[in-house]
């Protein structure tokens, strides 16, 4: 797999309604991206894999993952790996928990201080997990602290990445493939990538770009030379804006 | 079908991103535990996703009300897409537009704005569970 920018792993928490562990998953999930590893987590809603786009259910191949579950039935794992990838680890707290002396978890709204302290051992194993997965040493101090998010309203124009609601920022594409308009998932790393290296416009290139594409997104066998011409061509635009002198 | 003697079941998006996410998720327990726990029934929007049998037959099998937290209104496409009927869908945006004296902040833990958000979204669900059970109380139709 190419090294394309994407050194974050992506959290996924089946925030579960009706149990208190599917709380303690939503606090976990929170605690590590707010507070403990704001700048190596993204997120994204679980049901954006099948109610979003492209750019969404891409996010476990674009993101290394970790699936944090409340309960056996280990939803946000299997739905990842089903609509997305497979999570590169998954994290169950009622398995993580056997054992611990905590009392009984309640609270599937507000926890009690069985789930709060829960909340933090399942937190504290997925910062560690996200450590592991980034190959950066274990038990690093906490980050920074993020501000809470404030309310504000939408924004009318369509986004040039495919955010979800929670802004995890896969940067895609929109390319003219056979007259119709396809969207690419990580296109605009994979040419700024290619840029970088030196890599100038021509068909040699194009079949390189082509084979990294395809990490990243479903192109069918019959379709492949008109995907190659495509990205020929937009990598050439693409180029020479690069070079133009600022 | 006798709609009358089932629950209403009630779906939140509970989004992890933003604070309107935490707001459908407060509103819906609200209905479910606080005000109409007799006539409702919460159900987790992961189960729908994974495709849980029990779960899909829940909410093919009722009136279902959704409460999303952003445009891509995921808690209304994924009742849909398990073919449920959605008798009412509520946007936490639209509530925010109808109640702007309430700032929400927070996703882990709602603020005072938050709250009282989500208390006035509860009472508007409410009001067309109220309509859907044949309650009698409620205040506008669905």
């Amino acid at each position: 797999m190419p090294d394309l920018p994407k050194k974050k792993v992506g959290i996924i928490a089946c925030s579960g309604e009706e149990l208190p562990e599917g709380n303690v998953t939503r606090l976990a999930a929170l605690k590590v991206l707010e507070q403990l590893r704001p700048a190596d987590t993204v997120t994204i809603c679980l049901p954006l894999f099948l109610a979003g786009g492209e750019g969404d259910r891409a996010f476990a191949r674009f993101y290394p993952t970790v699936a944090v579950d409340g309960c056996d039935k280990r939803c946000a794992a299997r739905a990842t790996e089903m609509y997305s990838g497979k999570p590169a680890a998954s994290v169950v707290v009622s398995d993580l928990l056997t054992g611990d002396e905590l009392g009984q978890i309640e609270g599937s709204r507000t926890l009690n201080e069985a789930g709060r302290k829960a909340a933090e051992i399942t937190a504290e194993r997925v910062a560690s997990l996200v450590d592991e997965l980034l190959g950066k040493p274990a038990g690093r101090p906490v980050e920074a602290v993020v501000e809470p998010a404030e309310a504000s309203e939408p924004e009318g124009e369509e986004a040039v990445v495919a955010t979800c609601s929670c802004g995890s920022g896969i940067p895609v594409q929109k390319v003219a493939v056979n007259g119709r308009a396809v969207t690419l998932i990580a296109l605009p790393a994979i040419f700024q990538q290619f840029h970088q290296a030196g890599k100038a416009p021509g068909d040699g290139t194009a079949h390189e770009l082509l084979e990294v594409v395809k990490i990243y997104n479903p192109i069918p066998d019959e379709e492949e030379e008109a995907y190659r011409e495509a990205l020929e061509r937009e990598y050439a635009a693409f180029y020479e804006k690069q070079e133009v002198p600022a | 079908m006798n709609d009358r003697k089932r629950k209403v079941v009630v779906v939140p998006c509970s989004g992890i991103g933003k604070t309107y996410g935490s707001v459908s998720r407060e509103a819906a327990y609200e209905v479910t535990e606080d005000l109409r726990p007799a006539d409702t029934q919460l159900v987790a929007l992961s189960l729908l996703v994974l495709g849980d049998e029990e779960t899909r037959a829940a909410v093919a099998d009722s009136l279902v009300v959704t409460i999303d937290g952003c445009k891509l209104a995921c808690a209304t496409k994924m009742v849909q897409e398990s073919g449920g009927t959605v008798a009412r869908n509520f946007a936490v945006l639209d509530a925010f537009r109808r109640h702007r004296e309430f700032k929400p902040q927070g996703i882990a833990e709602l603020n005072e704005g938050g709250q009282k958000l989500a208390h006035a979204l509860a009472e508007e669900v409410t009001a067309v569970v109220d309509n859907l059970s044949g309650n009698g109380g409620g205040k506008e139709n669905a």
